[in-house]
């Protein structure tokens, strides 16, 4: 990740890591529309206060996230408990830009069928650039765990790449 | 022997993430980017500065040695000190929350220099904030 702590455009930066840190903001939330609003909170808290704090501005940057996305969660389980609301977002949209490459159009097809916390650790170790230990802190559980999530999510996904190869 | 892991890994990093939507570009730019009067200040204050810094130098020169000419200062530098921060320890908010107090320092030196005569104005502004970071409790 280019550094954020030097004084940069805001847009330059976005531009480059807006679409990996959208996904992330996608892990977390119900719909394309819930990711935006959870991207555009934590872009401008990192931007404004965080982007200078010691430490990796790509962790500080996924933290801002989770937390965004966590509140949002919170905000709109209650609203959703008054007023009954139904109907997540279920993806109808593509998390990618498409792909010519039919084993990568499979790959993109077949990691939202991961189950959450294993789609996470994947999201979080390639599009993050997190550690497992960084996974660890970030989703409060330990690097192990996360580097087990990871086996069985890559295990997961070339079953689901074979299957679709054989339909 | 090829990993199929880190095969799989590399597959995965060559997939492309759909970028946010204009609107969030646009919720940005309302956010981050400095307001037009806030533009309209700094230029109004550079702008009296230097017409401070060669009225003074004016005076200066005028009421001193008979000159062949005033000066005439140029803008030459203006910076920004990298900022330092200081991390303080967590308090407990009034609504029960915790937060960590962040202090930010930096200074904008801004300077002007007559190249005939070598004599520099400096304007030194140092700047503090201090921002609250919410603490996440589970």
């Amino acid at each position: 990740m280019s550094d954020a702590h030097a004084d940069q455009d805001w847009r330059a930066w976005f531009a480059e890591h807006g679409a990996r840190l959208r996904l992330i903001a996608r892990q977390w939330t119900r719909s394309e529309a819930d990711a935006d609003d959870v991207v555009q909170e934590a872009f401008v808290r990192f931007w404004k206060h965080q982007r200078h704090l010691p430490g990796d501005p790509n962790a500080l940057v996924v933290t801002s996230i989770r937390r965004a996305a966590l509140d949002l969660l919170r905000r709109t389980d209650r609203r959703a408990a008054r007023e009954k609301v139904v109907g997540d977002d279920s993806e109808t949209v593509t998390w990618f830009e498409p792909e010519a490459d039919p084993r990568l159009q499979a790959l993109a097809q077949s990691l939202p069928l991961l189950p959450a916390e294993q789609r996470e650790v994947v999201v979080l170790k390639v599009w993050g650039a997190l550690t497992f230990d960084q996974i660890g802190e970030q989703l409060s559980i330990s690097p192990n765990t996360a580097a087990s999530r990871w086996r069985y999510a890559m295990e997961a996904l070339r079953k689901l790449i074979t299957a679709r190869a054989h339909d | 022997m090829t990993d199929p892991d880190h095969d799989l890994e590399s597959a995965l990093a060559r997939l492309r993430p759909r970028p946010p939507g204009l609107a969030v570009t646009a919720a940005l730019a309302r956010e981050l980017d400095p307001p037009a009067a806030r533009r309209g200040v700094v230029i109004a204050w550079a702008a009296a500065a230097t017409t401070a810094a060669a009225a003074l130098a004016l005076g200066l020169f005028v009421g001193g040695e008979a000159e062949e000419s005033a000066p005439a200062y140029q803008l030459v530098r203006a910076e920004q000190s990298p900022v330092e921060i200081e991390v303080l320890r967590p308090v407990r908010l009034e609504d029960g929350s915790f937060a960590r107090p962040v202090r930010a320092r930096w200074e904008n030196t801004t300077q002007w220099e007559d190249p005939r005569t070598r004599t520099r104005f400096i304007n030194y502004r140092p700047s503090e904030q201090t921002t609250l970071l919410p603490l996440e409790t589970y």
